[in-house]
């Protein structure tokens, strides 16, 4: 497999900042993974970020040094155009990021702003609608809709520009727990269905675990762990980075300590009851 | 406000009105305002208001619209009262008093049954600049937004205690800076999330962005602009040649 994006020695600080934002980053992702980015906040997340899709350096100016690769591309090279197309950005705020008076226009408008012709246009647009299930909502004012709604509006508005990887910054943070393993599931289906890579900041990992193929833990600018889930959550690290492990994985790695159950795979809670069943018999 | 809510917002309608090209609405607001201007007389201007009354009933908002009209004759009173000190005349202060709600009618007309959209589209037509279109729907689309904002600024400052209703004039306004602070601090927070998701939805890559939607004007809106300039013509001849009635 190739890698749709590869960070290589990156280091960005902001002009008016004693220290680093990112510092000496690398990361290599192939394409169609789901990767969960996490560590605490001011960690530099959203600022390695924007380096992904472009924002800095070409909207945000600062010393930066070393070079980011989308599918190849050197981003310092790339046009912010080019970059759209390649790279979908979800922000936290789905209410920002919805421009438009009617859902159907607000997914439109980065085809509209590339110039895309009526008909192809069209075409994309129903597509992603009907990929985020939000076919009822298609002729919506923004403020008629709920935070769940406008998050898969404003999600769908990133797909339709058909974008090869994509980055959800904190996408779960204003949605009910429902609403949130909704979205879960929605990106396993989008990376099964169009082979989308995604690159998740989320801090709540209980529901992101089961789909994710690698963790990567940020800590005051540098990565500090990379590894599988399991890797991560098994190992005494995460913790001290303030990730949250969660609390299946707790009690599974407890009883994993005794030999009880397996340590070969992250257990989901039907599986680790069944393991304690299993043992207690 | 609730004045302004009422005239001039736009809400969701299904009549034959509603559906007309947005520039044959804009055109029929626009000639009723020029027949406001036009007309010397008050029984012109009861022709003219009558027939705001009645598009207001073809687009079912006759309603908003008399409200809106009760409301206006408020003002209207003054200009009437103002006019009347000055001229002594009871006919041209009539006039005046009420060609100012004749005004406001046929403005919010058009507003409250062209949809942001429209009013888009309208803009786009007469070949606004996208950034300055882009700027007013944005606007438009946030003012719901900022509402929501406003109240909840207000709740919160005055569970710390502010009391906005309380004290003279000077002192209720001194009281809403703790309102509009941090109401322009969130907006400026806001207008920047917002930059970041236009770059990345590839704002201004071409200059001439395409629409999803494509707005071109029927044969019945064709049919409805010509008969709306025919009547006013007609409208406009008889008042001045034909029935120079020569009433007050």
């Amino acid at each position: 497999m190739t890698e749709i994006l590869k960070i290589d020695g990156l280091s960005f600080k902001y002009p008016d900042s004693p220290r680093k934002a990112v510092s000496d980053f690398d990361l290599e992702i192939p394409e169609g993974e789901i990767v969960a980015l996490a560590g605490p906040s001011g960690c530099g997340k959203s600022t390695l970020l924007r380096t992904v899709n472009g924002l800095i350096p070409h909207m945000y100016s600062g010393d930066y040094s070393g070079d980011v690769l989308v599918a190849g591309t050197s981003v310092k090279g790339s046009s912010m155009r080019d970059l759209a197309q390649n790279v979908g950005f979800l922000f936290q705020n789905p209410e920002n990021q919805i421009f438009m008076f009617s859902v159907e226009r607000d997914v439109a408008f980065g085809l509209e702003n590339l110039g895309v012709p009526r008909a192809e246009m069209r075409k994309r647009v129903d597509e992603a609608i009907d990929l985020l299930g939000i076919s009822s909502l298609a002729q919506r004012a923004p403020h008629e809709l709920s935070d769940g709604q406008k998050q898969r509006v404003a999600l769908a508005g990133v797909l339709a520009m058909r974008p090869r990887l994509v980055i959800l910054d904190e996408p779960m943070s204003l949605l009910d727990p429902k609403t949130a393993s909704e979205l879960v599931e929605l990106v396993e289906k989008l990376r099964k269905e169009l082979g989308t890579t995604f690159v998740v900041v989320e801090h709540r990992l209980d529901l992101l675990v089961k789909h994710a193929d690698r963790l990567v833990v940020m800590s005051s600018g540098r990565k500090v762990i990379e590894g599988s889930p399991r890797e991560v959550l098994f190992g005494d690290e995460a913790e001290s980075y303030g990730v949250s492990v969660p609390a299946v994985t707790k009690v599974q790695r407890m009883l994993a300590d005794d030999g009880a159950v397996p340590r070969d795979r992250l257990m989901s809670p039907p599986e680790l009851a069944t393991a304690v069943r299993g043992a207690l018999r | 406000m609730m004045w302004i809510s009422g005239g001039f917002v736009f809400r969701r309608g299904t009549s034959a009105y509603h559906k007309l090209d947005p520039r044959v609405k804009l055109l029929i607001s626009l000639l009723m305002f020029v027949a406001t201007l036009l007309v010397k007389a008050v029984y012109e201007m009861a022709v003219v208001i009558a027939f705001m009354v009645a598009v207001a009933a073809v687009a079912t908002v006759l309603k908003r619209v008399l409200r809106t009209m009760a409301f206006t004759a408020l003002f209207s009173a003054f200009i009437f009262g103002v006019n009347m000190l000055a001229t002594r005349n009871l006919f041209s202060s009539t006039l005046y008093a009420t060609r100012f709600v004749a005004i406001v009618v046929s403005t919010s007309l058009f507003f409250i049954t062209t949809s942001p959209d429209e009013l888009e589209q309208v803009m786009k037509t007469f070949r606004f600049p996208r950034d300055i279109v882009f700027a007013f729907v944005t606007a438009v689309r946030f003012i719901p937004v900022m509402m929501l904002d406003t109240i909840q600024i207000m709740d919160a400052q005055k569970s710390r205690g502010l009391e906005l209703e309380k004290g003279n004039i000077l002192r209720r306004v001194r009281n809403m800076i703790p309102i509009l602070i941090p109401l322009v601090v969130n907006s400026v927070v806001r207008s920047g999330e917002l930059a970041e998701a236009m770059e990345s939805r590839a704002y201004g890559a071409v200059p001439r962005p395409t629409s999803l939607v494509a707005y071109r004007a029927g044969g019945r809106d064709v049919a409805v602009a010509a008969a709306a300039v025919l009547v006013f013509a007609l409208t406009a001849y008889s008042f001045y040649y034909i029935l120079p009635l020569h009433l007050p």
